[in-house]
């Protein structure tokens, strides 16, 4: 159909990706255009993001210590290469945000390409995640597992929210029961569980 | 050479109790995974790393290659059966399969589809036996600069041919291979990039990032726009002779075979694997149809399932003979399957087949049960996989969540990784949002140290003359293959885009 936007497509070598294949500018990216100035900021920052890793790297390389007795090619040069390419590709995107060549997003199955992005959703399974990490030691690896899960499942929508615990409590004593009764890992089954022998790895 | 006894030798180990269970559990996971959206078979082998903590070698390469060979039959089903307007239509084979389905022909499509598989499989895990013993000699004798050519060859595919953005996929590739730097420099000793952190003195986990990349970043990006309300499957009719009439037969067996020959060359050389094949099998029988036929591609054409189908699978396994010949990994899959073999302190790589050829053979043998599990279970079966499919999602993404912290946790029973895991996922999603591909950060990461590594042993060798690098025929060669490969890279994207 547009057999032009391919044609840009010649990277000759990883330090110098000028050539741009960007998305069709506008009218494949209906679900972003709604909303283009946020949908830039947030990209913007990823790019600018990538190009300070870049600058960073290559500055932090100097300060490698290069044994005396290296001959030729030392600790030092591979990360030149690596913060070289990660600063060229970070200017180059972000002068494509700017000129307005976005990214085309990830599609799926379960992803509805026509709703805005709900960051509270992003926020809360993060939390989540933390919450259950702080919970391992605390309350036993079967039991964070199952909050974590219940917790995530309402998040995603999961209702009535005792169906979500429930679930939640026996897919982590099965997980539990498996990989560490059977498999050996040892994962802490946590002090209610303690004396329960076939639990432990 | 003695293969043709050494895959004996690896059948009898397979059809141990044991390991056929394995392979079993392999076959039905991988299905699994492969029918549910947004896991991936990459994900489902870095959920699952944790059973190499515990489990032997053998037993868990056998597993893992079943979840490898059963991804790819289970998607089939999602995408010719799964409702889902719009998104999976990019699919090849979801145009075709999915019309099919809607006129009432889903039995058949599904058929098709997997009788296809098996064939194309078969075919292809026959000609991955004869040809990785050929390869692999020669292997042995290639030296730093030919592998640091080869690495090359995959940096500049996985990270600017595949995916619709070259900048974002060298930027992807480019944090992987710094990801690949922290830790403690192998050649001098000297710590790089760990900001003082004890923990990272060993280098970042790629359990962790691989985890935090395709489950933690897949759920967070599904969670912040997902598609609510029933999952839509399209009935299909029941009764095995409904799968496929005399006609289906007739109008299938010829683009399987084409698929599998198509499939098979694509997948060994690093040129974007499985997608890129489907694609050139469709095209191919699009153009092979006569008159009559070409008008039904994009209505419902069963050439247009059993080709593509076919040539996924012959694909997949040819990407398995640069893994297991040259160490070289050309999709995420492949680069997480390098990780499993690495967590047994196995490198992939020319030394493999003279190292660990019982393991090697063991898991060839394994693809060719593995077809033929396939087969069986999909087809009969296909009501429970239909059930799969309807698995409500935000149990399937809060289970993901779990399965992605226990994976990193029992790396070494610390928070600290779990914490990693939830910055990376982080990172993932907002990849995914702004069209980042996460597949070449993780080779990036895997194959970085590796290159780094040739690079310096070429040039200590050759005192810092950097004309040694190309000096081999091979190396030289393989340099003229990257500029091949981005020129057919290019051609491909073209006819991509003109026939969507």
């Amino acid at each position: 159909m547009r057999p032009d936007d391919a044609a840009p497509l010649a990277p000759t070598a990883p330090g110098e990706p000028t050539a741009e294949a960007g998305p069709p500018p506008s009218d494949s990216l209906e679900p972003g255009a709604a909303q283009p100035p946020r949908r830039r900021w947030g990209e913007l920052v990823l790019a600018l993001a990538t190009t300070a890793l870049g600058v960073y790297v290559l500055v932090a390389a100097g300060s490698i210590t290069v044994p005396s007795s290296t001959n030729t090619l030392g600790p030092r040069a591979f990360p030149y290469l690596v913060g070289g390419l990660l600063a060229v590709v970070g200017v180059v995107l972000v002068l494509l945000v700017l000129s307005g060549r976005g990214g085309e997003e990830e599609g799926g199955e379960d992803v509805d390409p026509t709703v805005r992005t709900d960051w509270l959703t992003v926020v809360l399974l993060v939390v989540a995640l933390v919450v259950h990490v702080f919970l391992i030691n605390i309350i036993g690896w079967p039991f964070a597992a199952a909050v974590l899960f219940a917790a995530a499942a309402m998040i995603l929508g999961a209702r009535p929210w005792w169906r979500a615990a429930l679930t939640g409590l026996v897919l982590g004593l099965i997980v539990q029961l498996i990989f560490g009764g059977l498999l050996g890992l040892s994962l802490p089954p946590g002090p209610l569980l303690e004396g329960v022998p076939f639990l432990h790895g | 050479m003695d293969n043709f006894s050494a895959l004996l030798e690896g059948f009898t180990t397979v059809l141990h109790p044991v390991y056929l269970l394995w392979a079993l559990f392999g076959v039905f996971i991988g299905t699994a995974v492969g029918v549910l959206p947004g896991i991936g078979p990459a994900m489902a082998i870095a959920l699952l790393l944790p059973l190499t903590y515990t489990l032997e070698p053998t037993a868990a390469i056998i597993a893992f290659a079943g979840i490898y060979y059963g991804g790819m039959y289970g998607g089939s089903t999602t995408s010719i059966l799964l409702n889902t307007p719009g998104e999976s239509a990019s699919i090849v084979t979801a145009i075709e399969g999915n019309k099919m389905a809607r006129a009432g022909r889903g039995a058949a499509a599904l058929a098709t589809a997997a009788i296809g598989s098996f064939v194309a499989g078969t075919i292809a895990t026959v000609a991955l036996t004869f040809l990785a013993p050929v390869i692999a000699d020669v292997a042995v004798q290639l030296g730093d600069p030919d592998y640091f050519a080869l690495m090359v060859v995959a940096f500049i595919t996985v990270g600017a041919l595949i995916g619709s953005s070259v900048p974002r996929g060298l930027a992807s590739l480019a944090l992987g291979l710094f990801l690949g730097l922290v830790g403690t420099d192998t050649l001098t000793g000297q710590q790089r990039f760990t900001f003082g952190v004890p923990n990272l003195a060993d280098g970042i986990d790629v359990v962790v990032v691989a985890v935090g990349l395709f489950a933690v970043g897949e759920a967070l990006y599904v969670g912040s726009r997902m598609r609510h309300g029933p999952i839509k499957v399209i009935p299909i009719e029941k009764g095995w002779r409904s799968w496929m009439k005399p006609d289906d037969w007739r109008r299938s067996w010829k683009p399987w075979l084409r698929g599998a020959a198509i499939g098979f060359p694509v997948g060994t050389i690093p040129a974007g694997g499985a997608d890129v094949a489907t694609f050139l099998s469709y095209a191919t029988e699009k153009r092979l149809a006569g008159k009559e036929r070409r008008k039904q591609f994009g209505k419902g054409a069963i050439e247009g399932v059993a080709g593509p189908e076919a040539a996924n699978n012959a694909a997949s396994a040819g990407v398995l003979v640069p893994l297991l010949t040259l160490g070289l990994p050309t999709t995420a899959t492949a680069a997480i399957i390098v990780v499993a073999f690495q967590s047994y302190g196995i490198q992939p790589g020319p030394q493999l087949m003279l190292n660990e050829s019982a393991l090697v053979w063991a898991l060839i043998a394994s693809l060719y049960i593995g077809n033929l599990m396939l087969v069986v279970l999909n087809l009969p079966l296909v009501g429970m996989w239909v059930k799969v499919l309807r698995i409500p999602r935000h149990y399937l993404y809060a289970g993901i969540l779990m399965f992605g912290a226990l994976g990193s946790y029992a790396l070494h029973f610390s928070p600290i990784d779990v914490l990693l895991l939830v910055l990376i996922g982080a990172a993932g999603f907002f990849m995914r949002r702004y069209g980042y591909p996460v597949a070449p950060l993780v080779v990036g990461m895997i194959l970085g140290p590796m290159a780094e590594d040739r690079l310096r042993r070429s040039l200590a060798i050759s005192q810092g003359d950097l004309s040694y690098l190309v000096a081999s025929p091979f190396a030289a060669s393989a340099y003229v293959a990257i500029i091949v490969l981005v020129a057919v890279g290019i051609w491909l994207k073209r006819r991509e885009r003109a026939q969507a």
